[in-house]
Parts: structure tokens; sequence; C-alpha cells
């Protein structure tokens, strides 16, 4: 019997109960016809005029240099320009910007509403001349009008602006700064190729503090090669002393086509007694190996580059996660350990200073959770614009091209009519089901059961729920009722699922530390639920007849 | 999988596997030498059966087989190590009898070869007829008539001889061999195995030292050890350069005048051999036969006598060396039968074939194919059971040799467990099931077949360990395990290691002696299991690559033998339990865990790995629970690239195996093959 139940085609659900109507976020305002036979099963989703997108972000890929992680799609301008009033490159991209917002299409022009946020990344947007980024903004109000109250928010990097700077972009609206701080010793910038020092980090926190910005965020990269606990505390300390509304944890990642991807690279062929034979370009790669640690690398052996090359492109990601496996200690990366340690220790020393950790990577003072990363998390629709840009409009994920001259002609062709970055509003239910998993999960809200039933039928849920068990029952995921309080009573776990989901367990979200630390796992478990989610209909219906 | 996995690596280089494998199963581990060279050779000698579909623009006279009675007939083989020349030596043969042109047939035949493998032809074929005329002495042809014409049967003997029922096949159509051995390397192991197995079969032996050109080539030492070995007259010995040309025209004059004629009576009722069969895509069964006594034509009534089927003789001819219609076959010859049987089952190798409502006394046929070793094989991804379901009943139309029964795991799912002949035959087969059909296959440790017998008396063989209960409810009153007698040839320096391994490995020694002044001959008796993994690649390796090693079924032996499981957070691994030696359980049990502990991921949670004989505990490690698996980086909302790298942890997920709550990748039950 309860095998059967469980298999009940997920179309069946959809009675036509008004409670069931009542849908919260853009996913859950999906709708089955009823006059549909159960029959649809593997169907995409019609999704019924989601909410009009009111968000946008605007990518201003300018930098004076690349730093060593970033994988970005950026413009190295140079060290020496932090004047960017008369670069070209700035002024023709900042047309080309407002050329592309001004040939976007308005997502439902019937129920438009104006944006209400706002968010410029980059690159360093605040490298942008605040006259540039005012008609930015404009291009914005005449196309899609902007709320009164709208949160603009703008990524600004220390020795970038000054106080003049940060005073002419708050007139012209903008009113959340995420400072790029990275980290407060100076070896440490350095060996990441920030292209400011830790003088310049305190002075652009005073003059954040100074100007009156309320809601700004500091942000921090942890797991930096050499970066030892202590600078490590020292970072959250000094971050937790400056006060900010909110504080960004990012993890380094290392990525393929990064210096540190080609650093690690070189270690690894290093160790796995590759001949190394040194060209140009490497050379200054190893130069820089040879800064980090010197005794790891003045004996490089020979290697061809076309072998590099083969071997970049096949087996990076399998090198990154050798080297952390089998080799904690010979590279100057921190360990798994070393690393989770670090995670740990900032949702505790946060958490401890009053801030909330409201997604994997975000802390904040209550009421400061930034608004425009709430809507992808939501998996609601947002424009964007710019460089390498994604948007979300009309149930299509557009990723804009990386290289300049690839978007100017993107731009053209957008005003030419002859692409369209917003989608019909068609999405297929497997992958919203994915989306909406994968981002609410990350959140400490978590995944609301309800609206995902109602999305995505019964079945889903009790699969997901079943997979999930033995992670309640280790801690790994936090099962919550309709106020989002943590349901404690763990002995009945398979009640409360196979009878009660909707009266008991409202939300799933994954413990703060150890579930955020594991939460690729996890979700990635989630996919595989729904991977399979939909035979098992179709299964059983097919086993009826 | 020493021996194993160089010989496969041979085998994906070598550009013809199609044909390879068909011979693959006659081929001894050893045959892991076998380099390419030697394939266009084998090429010529044996992969023609397609020709017939060729326009055969070179119509010959019509043989008339009539004109050889038995007096004029000799079937013959050559045997020897491998790499010893006998493919050059065949293939010379074939030349100077005008059986296949030299240098014009060879490119031709490549061709023919892709047609082949495109087909899926099986290349079996193992006999070559040659015509070849020779005035015997003390008869009187010098009168103006003519020297008769011989007609010569060269039956491939496989390389060794994996085993000796299928050697036992080729020389029971035969009366003499041709031995031969290298005038460098004088006896090797594979000499000694072929020559008793010739010997023991009262057939004659003509030694040939070959490759007398050789810089190194030391024919008198090799005459000596051929003395002592095997009491052969030096003065019987040819020398030749099968390379050069050299004393190849002693070679045919010899098979005709020291290897008898064929015994048999062309007036009793008919009796064949079936000697081997394979299965064409196009005319159903061919079967090989040797004519024993009678006459085979053309439209025949036959019968098997081990099905009692009857057929008709739609075709019957002879291998010259591609297919040869002839009408008929008579006594003494060899040839081959196309009776309509749909499936080469039908054919039953060593059955007796006669006319249907005659009675005839069945020839004696030979020993059953034992299969010796036994693996599981499962699809990698369980929903393509069907697929290799499928694969697996298409191959085996042309190997029949191998046994399929479906068995479940609860690791792997629904698969199958397959017996082998040997391990390089189970080898092939996975290749072939790779390569040919596409099927991803994961195989589990090979394991022998072993006699377990219970208290209440009742005896149950064990050809999959996990269908031996770990803790069964009738105590386990003895164990039997099968055993080789292997015969090791090394430099007499190495005799120190070389019986360390073999101790190491159970053997007990038979026989040991000097061969001349510098090599060793060794035999020991040694259980199967022993040298199912690594054993020759471990000889090789202590010998500096000169050991040869070779060896033949024995008998059973009492064992002490366990049950050894492994279990995963304590579940145990169905597909992972081996058998094992009481005085290797722990050593065995520890290098499993230690190489699982290598492959299996950390996972969200503590991993414990037990090896357990029984309820009892003999090896653990621990995988520690992996900490930190997310994505905190600023990814903005580009949620697409942070799914797709979500979406492919999922899929890796998806490919591995589950026990309990345990992933285990597929590489993990590769890897335990590497384990002794």
């Amino acid at each position: 019997m309860l095998l059967k139940s469980s298999f009940t085609p997920i179309f069946l659900v959809q009675t036509p109960k008004s409670k069931a109507q009542k849908l919260h976020h853009a996913f859950t305002k999906t709708f089955f016809t009823n006059s549909t036979p159960p029959v649809r099963h593997n169907a995409s989703l019609n999704v019924a005029t989601p909410p009009p997108a009111s968000s946008a972000y605007i990518h201003l890929p300018f930098c004076r240099k690349r730093c060593h992680y970033c994988d970005f799609p950026i413009v190295a301008l140079g060290s020496a320009s932090t004047q960017t009033h008369h670069d070209p490159r700035v002024s023709n991209y900042i047309d080309w910007l407002c050329r592309e917002i001004t040939a976007t299409k308005v997502d439902q022009p019937a129920s438009t509403t104006p944006l209400q946020t706002v968010y410029f990344g980059g690159g360093t947007p605040s490298l942008v001349p605040p006259a540039m980024v005012s008609s930015v903004l404009e291009s914005l109000r005449v196309k899609f009008g902007l709320c009164k109250d709208a949160e603009i928010s703008m990524e600004m990097d220390p020795g970038t602006f000054g106080a003049e700077k940060m005073r002419k972009m708050i007139a012209l609206g903008v009113n959340r700064v995420s400072l790029g701080v990275q980290a407060f010793q100076e070896e440490l910038l350095r060996a990441c190729g920030r292209a400011h020092g830790v003088q310049e980090v305190h002075e652009a926190i005073s003059v954040v503090k100074s100007c009156g910005v309320e809601n700004w965020s500091i942000d921090l990269i942890a797991s930096l090669p050499h970066q030892s606990c202590e600078m490590w505390e020292e970072s959250l300390r000094l971050t937790i002393e400056s006060q900010p509304s909110h504080v960004s944890v990012y993890d380094l990642q290392i990525e393929q086509g990064t210096k540190f991807g080609r650093f690690y690279f070189l270690l690894h062929c290093r160790q796995q007694g590759f001949k190394l034979q040194l060209q140009l370009p490497l050379c200054n790669d190893l130069l820089y190996c040879e800064k980090l640690r010197t005794d790891t690398l003045y004996k490089l052996p020979f290697l061809t580059v076309s072998r590099i090359a083969m071997k970049l492109s096949l087996q990076f990601e399998t090198l990154i996660s050798d080297l952390a496996e089998y080799s904690p200690g010979e590279f100057p990366m921190p360990s798994e350990t070393q690393s989770a340690e670090f995670y740990k220790m900032a949702s505790r020393m946060l958490t401890d200073a009053n801030y909330n950790h409201y997604e994997i990577s975000s802390y904040c003072k209550s009421g400061y959770e930034c608004k425009h990363n709430f809507i992808y998390w939501k998996n609601e629709p947002f424009y964007a614009f710019g460089l390498g840009s994604a948007s979300f409009v009309g149930g299509l994920r557009y990723s804009r091209p990386r290289k300049v001259n690839d978007y100017i002609n993107f731009v053209q062709n957008l005003e030419n009519g002859l692409v369209d970055s917003s989608g019909d509003g068609n999405i297929n239910a497997k992958d919203m089901a994915m989306d909406v998993v994968m981002l609410s999960l990350r959140t400490a809200q978590g995944l609301d059961l309800k609206s995902f039933q109602e999305s995505f039928g019964s079945s889903v849920v009790l699969s997901l729920l079943e997979a999930y068990k033995p992670y309640v029952e280790s801690g790994l995921v936090v099962c919550m009722d309709e106020h989002r309080r943590t349901i404690m009573d763990d002995l009945n776990y398979s009640f409360l699922y196979k009878t009660n989901t909707e009266k008991r367990v409202a939300y799933i979200r994954l413990s703060d530390p150890e579930g955020f630390l594991l939460s690729n796992e996890l979700i990635a478990l989630a996919f595989g639920v729904i991977d399979s989610w939909k035979a098992c209909p179709q299964y059983q219906e097919a086993k009826a007849t | 999988m020493g021996y194993l996995s160089k010989a496969s690596k041979t085998l994906r280089q070598s550009n013809y596997l199609a044909l390879l494998c068909n011979f693959n199963f006659y081929f001894n581990p050893l045959t892991s030498r076998i380099t390419n060279e030697r394939f266009p050779v084998r090429r010529e000698l044996f992969c023609s059966q397609s020709r017939q579909y060729s326009t055969t623009t070179r119509e010959k006279s019509t043989i008339d087989l009539r004109q050889y009675p038995p007096e004029l007939v000799r079937n013959f083989s050559i045997i020897a190590h491998v790499d010893h020349g006998k493919s050059t030596l065949a293939d010379r043969l074939l030349e100077l009898t005008g059986t296949i042109k030299k240098g014009h047939g060879q490119p031709q035949y490549l061709d023919k070869l892709q047609v082949e493998r495109e087909r899926g032809i099986t290349v079996k074929a193992q006999t070559a007829t040659m015509f070849y005329k020779h005035s015997v002495n003390g008869d009187d042809f010098s009168d103006g008539k003519e020297s008769p014409s011989f007609l010569l049967n060269l039956i491939d003997t496989p390389g060794h001889v994996d085993f000796s029922y299928e050697v036992s096949r080729s020389l029971a159509a035969c009366q003499g061999v041709l031995l031969v051995v290298d005038a460098a390397q004088g006896v090797q192991a594979q000499t000694v195995a072929n020559f008793y197995l010739a010997f023991e079969s009262n057939l004659t032996i003509v030694p040939v030292i070959n490759k007398i050109d050789q810089p190194t080539a030391d024919p008198d030492r090799v005459k000596a050890q051929l003395k002592s070995m095997f009491d052969l007259d030096p003065n019987d010995a040819l020398l030749t350069s099968a390379k050069t040309g050299e004393g190849l025209e002693q070679i045919l004059p010899a098979v005709i005048e020291r290897i008898p004629a064929p015994p048999g009576r062309r007036e009793s009722s008919l009796r064949m051999l079936l000697l081997d069969s394979y299965y064409d895509e196009y005319k159903g069964v061919i079967c090989h036969v040797a004519v024993v006594d009678g006459v085979l034509s053309k439209g025949d009534k036959i019968s098997s006598a081990a099905t009692g089927q009857s057929y008709e003789a739609l075709d019957v001819g002879i291998m010259h060396p591609e297919l040869t219609p002839t009408g008929i076959l008579l006594t003494g010859q060899v040839g081959y039968v196309v009776s309509g049987m749909r499936t080469t089952k039908e054919a039953r190798v060593g059955d007796t074939i006669y006319h249907t409502r005659t009675s005839v006394e069945t020839l004696p046929g030979f020993k059953p194919a034992k299969h010796m070793v036994f693996s599981g094989l499962y699809p990698a991804d369980g929903s393509d059971f069907e697929a290799l379901n499928h694969a697996i009943e298409r191959l085996t139309c042309n190997d029949a040799s191998v046994s399929i029964t479906k068995e479940t795991s609860t690791a792997l799912g629904l698969g199958f467990r397959c017996g082998f002949l040997g391990l390089l035959h189970m080898d092939v087969f996975h290749q072939r099931l790779e390569q040919e059909y596409g099927a991803n296959v994961i195989s589990t440790v090979p394991t022998v077949p072993y006699t377990f017998e219970f208290s209440d008396g009742s005896k149950v063989e064990v050809q999959n360990p996990a269908s031996l209960p770990s803790n069964p409810k009738q105590k386990v009153t003895a164990c039997w395990e099968p055993t080789v007698i292997a015969t090791i040839i090394i430099p007499s320096e190495y005799v120190g290691p070389v019986i360390t391994l073999v101790s190491e490995r159970r053997g007990q020694q038979l026989e040991y002696s000097f061969i001349d002044s510098q090599r060793v001959f060794m035999k020991y008796r040694l259980p199967l299991r022993e040298i199912v993994v690594d054993f020759y690649n471990e000889l090789k390796s202590i010998t500096s690559g000169y050991a040869s090693f070779d060896y033949e079924d024995s008998d059973y032996q009492q064992a002490d033998l366990v049950k050894l499981d492994i279990l995963l957070n304590g579940q145990p691994v169905d597909a992972m339990a081996t058998i094992v030696h009481n005085t290797k359980a722990y050593r065995v049990g520890r290098e499993l865990t230690e190489k699982l502990k290598t492959v299996i991921d950390r996972q969200m949670f503590e991993i414990i790995i037990q090896a357990a004989i029984g309820s009892k505990i003999i090896a653990r490690e621990t995988i520690s629970a992996m900490r930190k698996n997310v994505l905190a980086k600023c990814y903005g909302g580009d949620v697409t690239r942070k799914r797709k790298l979500l979406e492919k942890q999922k899929e890796g997920k998806k490919r591995m195996k589950r026990v309990g709550s345990v992933d285990i990748p597929q590489e993990a039950f590769h890897q335990l093959l590497k384990v002794s």
C-alpha cells in the first residue's frame, strides 16, 4: 500500500484544492490544466506567467589587473589606471551596455513593475566613472523604471575609490556596497594578485563608513594558499570590528585557465615526475611559483608544452582533487580538513557577532540580506546586461558572450532582432525542480516542501525525504515545521513524511556548518532523486494497465 | 592478472583482433609474447573462409580426392614453444606446395581480413590441405612415370595449449608432428608440454631445429637437449631456417617418409571425428572433420552420435587453404562439412558423425571441455542488462566453449556467471564483448571451481564464492581445489627465487633436473588458484624474463579453504567475496581492504571496510567522512554553471554501485582483480 501511494502519478495530486493554488514563489506559480489527463507525466510544465523580472545585474568588467584566482570575464586595464574617464575601452563598453539595455525586451510588458534591485558586479565596478554609471542607471530607468527604494548594490575594490567618488555614487542612488577586501594580510593579498594592499583596505572601509553607507558588505576569501588559521581568524576579527552589515565568505576555487590553475598544474606535473620544458609563458608562472614557495620549485623537471596543454584540458579537475587528497602539506593549498575548519570558524565567529548565516557564503545583520541575491536563490527572474552576464527571463537562462567583440556582435544582433535573450515561459519540469532544490538548499530558509510538492508532486518529495533520511539522522539535514522551527523529534522520521508531510515537515534545510559544508554532495543526491523521479509515475501506470 | 593484462595489451595493439580472438583460446597465456609480425602469417594460413564468397577468379581444376587413398595422405601438425617459428614454417610449407602464392597473396589476404572483420565471420580454420609430389625411396617411378602426388593436411595445433582438451583434439587427427625448436633458445616449457602430448598420443615426432641462421644458434646443444630430455635421436633432427629457406626442402619428404599414413578402411561405414566448428553468418555452422573410416559425399544423410540429430551434408570440401568444395571426403582425409546446423552448440567437438541409419562404434572423442576459471560479468550500467545479454548470446554463437548462467548480485544487479577454459580465454571474451559489442562490463575476481563437502555428506561445486554461505548450517568437513602440473624451465641462477615463489604459491615439487649445464627443468603441482592471478608476471619479473612456463590441468587436492567476505559498513559485498587458502586469508584480507581504501571515495559518513571469515573480522580499514564539498564561490546569477558542476557530481554517483549506503566506483572492482 505504501509503495502504491508513493508512486501515485504526480499529476493526480493536483486536485482542484483552492489551497493548492496559493503559491509563494515563481517556481510555485506553475499550474497544470485540469483538463489534461494524468498522462502528461514527463511533458514540460507550463509556467503560467511567473512574476515579471524586477531585478537587473550589470556587469562592469574592468579591473586594473587580473587576480590569480579569477576566471570571470574581465578586461584588465593596467595597474596604473584608476582614472578611467578617458579610457575609450570603458566609454565604448558603457555605450554598448546601454544599447543592450535599450534593445532588451521588457519582460511581460502588461504587468511590468519597475526594477527593485540593481547590482553592479564585475570586474571592478568602482573603476567606472560615476558619470558612466549614471548613464547606465538612466538607461535602466528609461527602459524598465526604477523603484524609489530600489536596492542598488555595487562591488567596490579598495584602492579604486575615495570619498569623493563614493559620495558621487551615493548621489546616483547606490545604496549598498560590497567591498572586495578578500584578506587582511599583505602577503596573502600579494599572493593572490590583488591590486591593493592592507592599507587601502582600511582606507576603503573608513571611506564607506564615513560616507554613511549603512548597508555594506565585506567580502573575504578563505583557503588561500599559505593562509593559516591565525590569519583567517585575524581577517574575521578585523571584519567584525569594522561592523559591516553584511559579510560574504567565499572559498578559493582553483579554476582552469587561471594563474593558480597553471601553478597547481605545474606542481602536479613535478610531483608526477613529468619533465618540464620551460617555455616563456610558463617561465613567468614559474617565477611566480617560486615567489610563493621557492623550495618546492627550484628543481622543476622538464615537460613539453603540448603535453601540458593536453593535461590541462583533460584532467584539470582530477588534478586539483588529487592534489588536495594525496599531498596535503606539500602544497601551499590548505587541506580539506583545514579548509573545513576555516568555514566553521567563519560560521562560529560571525554568528557569535550577531550575523545570521542566511546563505552558504553570506552573513548579515538582521534585515540586511542582499535582496538582489535573494532573487537568485528564490529562482525568480532577473535581467542581466554586459559581458558574460547570465539572465533568467521568461524561463530562459541566457549567458552573454565572454569576449568583448562577441559581446558587441551580440548587442548588434539583439538590436536587429536576431537574438532574444528571454524565453517563451516554458521550463522543463525537471530542470526547474533541480534549480529550486539547488538554490533553496543554499539558504537557511531551506526548501519549502509544500510549494515544492504543489509544483512537482508528492512522490518526488517523498523520495527526496527518503534519500535524505540518513542525513537527517546524522544531522546534516534539518527538518523544520511551518514556523521554521527545527523539529527535534527524530524518533519517527518515517512517520513524519509518510503520513503527515504537509502538517509536520514544512521545510528542510542543510545544517550550519556541517550540512552547508557538504552541500554539493547533498544537492547532487537530490538531483539523483529528481532525475529518476519522472520514471516512477509512468512505471506505475504501465504496470496498472 | 599479470600475464593477462599483458596479453590483452598485445591484443589491443593488434589490428587483427577479430582474428586473434578466435584463436586465442588455443593460445597459452604465454602467447602474450606474440608480436604483430606473427599475424600476417596466420592470416594466410587460417583466415580464408571468406574467400569462398569472393569472386573465385582463379578457378582451379576440380580436385579429385579419390586419387588419394590413405597411403597417399599424411596428417601432421607443427608444435613449438611460442616464437620458435612455427607459423613462419607453416607459411613456408604452404608456399612451397603452391597452396598460397609467395609475395602475391599477402596484400590480398589483408583485404580479406578487413571484410572478415566487418562481417564478424569467425576465423578459426585450423587445417590446410597441400598437394606435394614426391617419390618415396624404393618405389620405382623412374621409368617416365610421374612421382605420385601426396595429400598433406597441416593441422594447426594451437600454439601451445591452454588446455589439453584443445590440443588433444588437434592431435587426434594427426599421425605425426613437427616439433620445432629454436636453435638458440633450445627446449622451453611449451616444447616439453607439446612433446609429451604428442608422445602420449603415439604420434611420430620429427624434430626440427629452426632459426639456424641466427648468430647465437647452437644446433648441437639443442640436439643434446632433445636427446637428454626426450630421447630423440640427434641424427633425426632437421636443421632449417624458415626465414632464409635453408633446409626447408627436407621437411615434406621427411613428413611423407617418417609419418605413417592414416589408418582406417575406406570400405567400412562412415565415421568422422568432429574436430571443430564455427559459425558463419551465411552458411551456418561449418564443421571441421577428419574422416576415420568410409566415404562422405555431398548430399549424404549424416547423424551425430552425441545428439542423435540428422543432417544433410550440403557442402563437403577441403581447406586449400580456403574452403574448396570437393563433393567428397575419403578415409584419412580432413576437411569441412556444411550440414545446416543452426548453432555451434549442436556441433559437439569430439563427436562421431556417421551415415544415418548405419550403426557404428563411436570414436573415443575427447575429454569434455572443463571450465577452469569462473567470473561474474555484469553490465557496468545496471540498465544495460538486456544489451549485455544480447552481446553474450551473439558471442557464444561463435564460442560455444563458454558456459553461461544468469546470476544476481546485490551490489551489481543482474549478470552472468561465466565459465572459461582458461584465463586468456576469459580475457579475450571480455575484450570481444567490449570491442565488438560495445558492452561495458564489470568482471568479478576470477575464481576456480572448488568442491566443498558438508557434515551431512553433501558435496557442492562452488563456482561463485558468494554462493557459499558465510556461516553455513552444516559444517564444512572437507574442501578440494583444482591443481595444475606446471613446467618451468629457467637458467640455473634463478633457481633460488623461483623456488621461493613457487613455495609461496603452495607448490609441490615433482621433478627437478638439468636440461644442460645452464638450464633447469622443474615440475610442480600448483593449486590453480595460485596461478590464476599474477603468477606468470611474477615469475617473469624475478627471472628477468628468462623463465618459460606452462601448465596442464591435474587432479583436485584437498585444501584448507575459507570464504573471505568483504564488508562495507557491516554489509557484505557479495561480488567481492573470495575463497582463499586459510594460511593466506589474513594477507589477502589485508591487501583487499587496503586496496579498497584507496579506490573508494570519501563519503558523507565514515566507511568501515572489513575482511571477514565467517563472523571473524581479520582486517579493517576506515575511510573517514568527507569534510567539505561546497561551492562557495561568487557565481552571481550564473546558476547554469553551478548546476552543471552539481549534475556532473550526480552523474558520477549514478555510475557507482551501491551496497547499503556506500557508493562503490566501478574502478574498485577492476582494482580487486589485481590483488592475488
